[in-house]
């Protein structure tokens, strides 16, 4: 029994106002997934008896084998308020119904690419957090990314049945708990919140916090309490809301409220929330918990809860799971929750568009997109691929932003290096149809206005992973989304039989396109290498590869990670090199660049893209650079937008333009095979000085400066102490006390280095903070559960690279052996040549 | 700052034109003798070494070749003086004008080949020698064009050789003897096998007059050798050696004795020992042919088992073409027979793949020569598989160079890649030919994705029809309002599309900063009043006037 069709959805797709996108996204294991089941099966498309347990955005079957969600699942459901609800939405609305698109979103650490692929295209999200775990890593990770997208949350605070049931804690303890877990939300949210956005911090007297039991399908606000008292006491219900949170007490005798915990004689008042939230829920516990039949009756009868026929026959958990769900209904609390706080696709995007769009702020397109016009021009990012059950087709996965989408509709493709007026990355072409993603089910629409999320068919071949479909050849790209996880783990794969190569390479494609994060790419000595996040994203990947998107047996090389090249010092003396005719000479000096300015770079604040005004000013005010020097910078490089920079420092040079191209096709070569050992370069400026140049044209052409400059440039850098950085992992785990002493002996094994141990008030947990380099991070997993018998389970997440301590040019020592080994493994010399191989006297 | 780099920066002064000087070099002869020698038997070994009687005989029974020409490697130039009058003496020629120094093929201008052609023979009936100072392209193919210079109708080609067909001229081969320890070899040899193993003996051509030497000392081993074939090339002859003319199993140039079974798949199961250390691109064709490699040094006198140069290297390159757009030609040859028709199929077969062709021919290729041709995703190198083909090892080309095989892989649709390394141009050819009944596959302006780097490239294909694609702006063609009164032109063209095709050429001009002078102009840098007008530099840039009074001074 589904409670809608399509035509209701396509209905109120119109009503923009009545559309909210979310996503649930919160850390692994948190009960996203089962959370979402309740809402699906609120809308009926699953039967509630199944809820909870099936996981129906789970449609992988990994994914329900492992329990774990693996890929970002979209489904669109369909919500009736009440007119008392609907009275308090503060934004625009229209009638009673409203269409909530949902992606349910992995918690695990290494699919974090998919979360974000989620948020672009949803305006709230509801963060769930575990209410005995508390706020974890990929709490902090999930929270920060959607702040920074201009996401508004919402909180969910989860399984607090387990609470009750497993931790018997007092109500009390519950309240302190509860408080405690919103207050670290609410930190987290001050640290990241963008002003644009206003006050995001969640208070449940507010109604912006729910407390659930996903499993056992209930949910309650403080709102929801706040109205059947409000009735019953005759109070404001905002008044009411206020009163059932924080310090308020009743006093029974007096029938007063007041904020002091002792009345009048001092005796110790309960708490409001532990008087009327808790209390009903505890004896509800208390009475099915404890059998005791008798009072069962009389307590259903006074919470207003009807059970059928043979429902009454149960017992124990059973009954309470139908009790409970009776009582507070999961979907209720929650859509309560998304309908009145979640921005509606109108008021978001008025604020989301400048973070969105990449061309100037004044073009029709942006227009279109702040007012979320479904007549202008077309608007649709398509964040990621999601398979069809055709092999090797995907479905578009986005949200159209502005205009409307139809199928059969002419379209212009844009992938990410389209720039206006240029041919690259452009296509022409049709869209085929246009469907609605419903969990692991397409329904087919017509058309699909602003403001929703939509699913393209007849795109994927001209897109890899993400990109900007318009109709208007003025428009600009939306912006790339930037990911928090970095694909940092690396294995090489082989054919068992050369005839398959062609079947690897079409599988490698089809790989890259089905996740936003793996990387594929090719070794300097030829061998595929696949890029993940961690191990076991790696692992879902090479399983996909090997049975799906290939479908052959494949040869897989232990996990590598990659290095970073760098300098640690400014170079000794000024680098100089000849062009191979003698006539031409570059001279110029490396320096490291502040690790500030190369997140910054990474991050995408600073951008080749941008204007060279702006971009000095950030330069000049935030890193203290010299304006003069942030104004010349000439290029970014590898790939025209790494880490590392030219500057031009040199005074009235004559013919300097002319050799500017050639300079940073160099540059761009140098940076992303260095001298060492042939990775990428990384946090590397690079100052030309000075240059002399042949007064005829014909000998200053790019033969002669390309090789010069990147002969310079690999001088310059063995001038000035070489370094390289390993990526390090930001490790959490949380375990019982006697496991900390099994962690720590494995973190030292390691080379890890502790950050902060704390335990997590109220419980018996620890939460241990450290730093393991990825290098060592191989089987750490395993081996933490040997150590600790199987009580400590570690998330790993990207957090910064790292210096390596010691000289690579000497293979004595660590970095050293690891640049002999690599060069050996590529055919170079075993010695990393000097600087003399690259430097010419004068 | 310490050191400070000179302040007047485009400062030039004499020693910025100074040419680079001919660096004076000693004269080695040990492949002559191992041991120092008297330099009075110099002519004597020289004359063992080169068989200088057996090149005269080859000379005289070809008598209507009036001109012989001598083609030496760098290395042994400097043998070519005596060898020439040597040879001169014998042909009965007085001391004098025996020799004539022919122009190097590529430095020839018009003065020089106006005395080439003067230079006659006194009675035509005389035959005379020339020696070639300089080759072209690869020193082991023998240089027809230099020769021809002089219309030579005949070339002596001393030292290492391809021994790869020759379209043309009459061709002795001298490779000379060198003197080896057969004892150290068999050392090596024996430290580097078991008995068990299977080997194959080889070694270049000045060496492979020990093989079967080598092979009968060695019995207890299990051994074949790959002999100098003596079939391969009907009109050159080998000067001073004779191969062994029993029928046998060809590739490479050498016929192979004492195979268990002829076929290519066989020689995967031997190991190879070879004599002497062959050029990169031959050391990997080597290297894909057998089951493994170990090379005698000769000179060193000790073994090398590698690196050796990676195949899968050259597969990375091949995926790299694929997504090119425009493809160079670089011809390194034009000696080589099949050159033509190969160059010819090659183009034919990149037009029907809608990418973009140049053709180059730039001498000796560098990286400098290369690099100047920015538009040019990938190289394409066709030249003599022993030492014509640059394999770029340590990554110091700006582009990728590839081989026609690899070139002919990456156009094809399908991905395919065996393992095998082919070099032979009469091979690619007739793959070329067997290919060509296929029918072209069907546009499409689908991205192609890029192995390399894990993206999809959209303008891998320039050439194909762009049916679709209208990038330039209509509605800006009538009303164009926003024009300003001080400029000449309208608006410049961003087009880059020329009749439904892609031009790659406008594409890289677009993507220039640079793109002639006064596109560099910012206005708020000047002002209005201009400069004074100079006059500058006049001449070519060797010879500038500023310079020239310098030097007078």
């Amino acid at each position: 029994m589904v409670a809608f069709t399509i035509e209701q959805i396509r209905e109120l797709m119109d009503k923009v106002t009545n559309v909210r996108n979310m996503s649930v996204i919160a850390h692994v294991d948190h009960g996203k997934s089962t959370l979402t089941d309740s809402l699906v099966q609120k809308a009926g498309i699953i039967s509630a008896a199944k809820a909870g347990e099936a996981r129906f955005t789970d449609t992988r079957k990994d994914e329900q084998e492992r329990g774990i969600t693996i890929k970002s699942t979209a489904i669109s459901l369909f919500a009736g308020m009440e007119d008392d609800d609907v009275k308090e939405i503060t934004q625009k609305t229209v009638g009673n119904s409203f269409l909530i698109n949902l992606i349910d979103s992995p918690g695990h650490v290494d699919f974090s690419s998919e979360v974000t692929a989620a948020l672009r295209v949803t305006d709230g999200a509801l963060v769930v957090v575990d209410c005995i775990e508390g706020v974890c890593v990929q709490t902090e990770t999930v929270l920060r990314q959607s702040l920074g997208e201009r996401i508004k949350p919402v909180v969910v605070i989860n399984k607090v049945d387990r609470a009750l049931l497993e931790l018997q804690v007092t109500k009390e303890d519950l309240y302190q708990s509860f408080s405690r877990t919103i207050e670290s939300v609410n930190v987290i949210i001050a640290t990241y919140v963008d002003p644009v956005l206003g006050d995001c911090q969640v208070y449940p007297y507010k109604g912006t916090v729910a407390f659930a039991s996903g499993l056992h399908g209930w949910a309650f606000t403080v709102r929801q309490f706040a109205t059947r008292y409000s009735k019953k006491f005759g109070v404001d219900r905002v008044k009411m809301m206020e009163r059932l949170w924080g310090d308020s007490y009743f006093n029974p005798k007096t029938k007063k409220w007041t904020n002091k915990d002792k009345d009048a004689d001092g005796k110790p008042l309960e708490r409001a929330f532990n008087m009327f939230v808790l209390d009903p829920i505890f004896r509800l516990f208390n009475a099915i918990m404890n059998f005791k039949k008798d009072e069962i009756p009389a307590l259903l009868e006074k919470l207003e809860i009807n059970l059928k026929g043979d429902e009454k026959e149960l017992e124990g958990k059973a009954l309470l799971k139908v009790v409970m769900r009776k009582f507070l209904p999961a979907a209720d609390a929650l859509l309560e929750m998304i309908v009145i706080h979640l921005p509606s696709p109108v008021t978001a995007q008025n604020y989301r568009a400048e973070t969105l769009y990449e061309g100037p702020h004044d073009d029709s397109s942006f227009q279109s997109i702040k007012n979320c016009d479904p007549n202008g021009d077309l608007m649709v990012y398509v964040s990621k691929m999601v398979p069809t059950s055709d092999k090797g087709r995907f479905y578009a996965f986005g949200r159209v932003f502005a205009g409307t989408v139809k199928s059969g509709q002419k379209v212009r493709i844009q992938g990410p290096n389209y720039q206006v007026g240029k041919k690259e990355d452009l296509f022409l072409k049709a869209i085929q149809r246009t469907v609605l993603m419903m969990g692991r089910f397409v329904e087919p629409i017509d058309d699909c206005p602003a403001g929703n999320i939509v699913g393209l068919v007849g795109v994927d071949q001209f897109l890899l992973k993400s990109g900007t479909i318009t109709t208007n050849e003025t428009s600009h790209n939306m912006k790339v989304m930037k990911f928090s996880v970095s694909p940092v783990v690396e294995v090489a794969v082989e054919v068992k039989n050369a005839n398959d190569l062609p079947k690897l390479v079409e599988g490698l494609k089809r790989l890259s396109k089905s996740d936003p994060c793996v990387l594929t790419k090719m070794s300097e000595s030829g061998e595929h290498i696949v890029a993940g996040s961690g191990e076991l994203h790696l692992e879902i990947c090479l399983n996909d590869l090997q049975n799906d998107h290939a479908g052959i047996p494949l040869k897989i090389s232990p996990p590598i990670v990659s290095y970073r090249e760098t300098v640690e010092g400014e170079s000794s003396m000024v680098a100089l090199s000849k062009s191979p005719n003698k006539h031409n000479r570059i001279y110029v000096k490396a320096q490291p660049l502040d690790e500030e300015v190369s997140l910054d770079i990474e991050n995408g604040v600073i951008n080749p893209r941008d204007d060279f005004k702006a971009r000095a000013r950030i330069l000049a005010d935030k890193h203290g650079w010299e304006v003069t020097d942030a104004r010349k910078i000439w290029c970014f490089g590898p790939d025209g937008n790494g880490p590392n920079l030219v500057v031009d420092q040199t005074k009235a040079v004559q013919y300097l333009n002319e050799i500017k191209d050639s300079v940073v096709a160099a540059f761009q070569w140098a940076t992303k095979e260095g001298p060492l050992m042939g990775e990428s370069v990384r946090s590397l400026r690079v100052n030309i000085l000075d240059v002399t140049l042949h007064a005829d044209a014909i000998h200053r052409g790019g033969g002669q400066i390309i090789p010069t400059m990147r002969r310079v440039t690999y001088a310059s850098m063995l001038l000035a102490e070489p370094a390289i950085q390993e990526p390090v992992f930001l490790c959490e785990i949380q375990c019982p006390e006697n496991a900390i002493g099994g962690i720590y002996s494995v973190l030292n094994k390691k080379r890890g280095q502790v950050i902060s141990e704390e335990q997590r008030p109220g419980t018996p947990l620890f939460t241990i903070k450290a730093y393991l380099p990825v290098n060592e991070s191989f089987g750490f997993t395993g081996d933490l559960r040997q150590a600790t018998g199987g009580q400590a389970f570690p998330q790993l997440i990207f957090d910064h690279w790292q210096a390596l301590g010691g000289d690579p040019t000497d293979p004595t020592t660590k970095p050293g052996s690891i640049v002999k080994q690599k060069r050996e493994r590529t055919g170079l010399k075993p010695e990393v040549p000097g600087y003399e191989e690259y430097y010419d006297k004068l | 700052m310490e050191a400070v780099a000179p302040s007047l920066s485009t400062y030039q002064d004499e020693s910025t034109f100074t040419f680079d000087k001919v660096v004076e070099q000693e004269v080695s002869y040990k492949h002559l003798s191992r041991n120092p020698f008297d330099k009075n038997l110099l002519p004597e070994l020289m004359r063992k070494y080169y068989n200088i009687d057996d090149i005269v005989d080859y000379i005289k029974s070809k008598p209507h070749c009036k001109r012989v020409t001598l083609q030496f490697p760098d290395h042994l130039v400097g043998d070519s003086t005596l060898v020439a009058t040597e040879i001169s003496k014998k042909l009965g020629k007085s001391e004098q004008q025996q020799v004539e120094i022919g122009c190097g093929g590529c430095g020839c201008n018009k003065e020089s080949d106006k005395t080439c052609n003067n230079i006659k023979p006194k009675a035509e009936e005389d035959q005379s020698v020339w020696i070639l100072a300089d080759t072209s392209y690869s020193p082991c193919c023998v240089d027809e064009v230099a020769a021809e210079h002089i219309g030579g109708q005949m070339v002596i080609h001393f030292g290492d050789a391809c021994l790869n067909p020759v379209d043309k001229l009459e061709v002795g081969y001298v490779f000379g003897k060198p003197d080896i320890d057969l004892d150290v070899v068999i050392e090596k040899f024996q430290a580097s096998f078991s008995e068990q193993d299977q080997v194959i003996l080889m070694a270049d051509a000045p060496h492979s007059y020990i093989l079967k030497n080598l092979k009968e000392r060695l019995t207890q081993h299990n051994i074949a050798y790959g002999d100098i074939s003596s079939q391969a090339f009907p009109r050159a002859k080998i000067i001073g050696y004779t191969p062994d003319p029993a029928p046998s199993f060809q590739l490479l140039n050498r016929s192979f004795h004492g195979l268990s079974d002829d076929s290519e798949e066989t020689l995967g199961q031997y190991k190879l020992f070879h004599i002497g250390v062959p050029e990169t691109p031959r050391l990997l064709k080597l290297t894909t042919i057998f089951e493994s490699v170990v090379l005698y040094d000769a000179e060193a006198e000790n073994t090398i088992t590698g690196p050796f140069p990676n195949l899968m290297r050259r597969y990375k390159h091949m995926l790299m073409a694929k997504s090119a757009g425009t493809i160079g030609l670089l011809v390194n040859t034009l000696s080589l027979s099949n050159t033509k028709t190969l160059l010819n199929g090659l183009k034919e077969k990149i037009k029907t793949s809608g990418k973009k062709h140049y053709m180059f021919v730039v001498g000796k290729p560098n990286v400098a020569k290369l690099a100047n041709f920015e538009a040019i995703d990938t190289w394409c190198i066709l030249g003599c598989d022993q030492q014509g083909i640059i394999i770029d090892q340590y990554n110091e080309y700006y582009k990728p160079i590839i081989t026609p095989f690899e070139l002919l892989l990456a156009l094809n649709e399908e991905l395919s890649w065996s393992g095998k390394w082919e070099t032979d141009f009469k091979k690619l050819v007739e793959d070329l030919g067997e290919e060509d009944n296929n029918e072209p596959a069907e546009y499409n302006d689908e991205p192609v994705f890029n192995p390399i780097t894990g993206q999809l490239t959209s303008n891998s294909r320039p050439l194909r029809r762009q049916e679709y694609l209208q990038i330039s702006n209509e509605g800006n063609d009538g009303n164009n309002t926003e024009s300003n009164e001080s400029s000449l032109v309208k608006k410049f063209s961003t087009d880059v599309v020329i009749r439904d095709t892609v031009s790659t050429a406008a594409i890289s001009l677009q993507d220039r900063t640079w793109k002639g002078l006064g596109t560099d102009y910012d206005e708020e840098e000047y002002n209005s009043e201009g400069a004074l007008v100079e006059e500058g530099t006049a001449g070519i840039a060797r010879s500038y006037q500023f310079d020239v009074s310098n030097r007078e001074e």
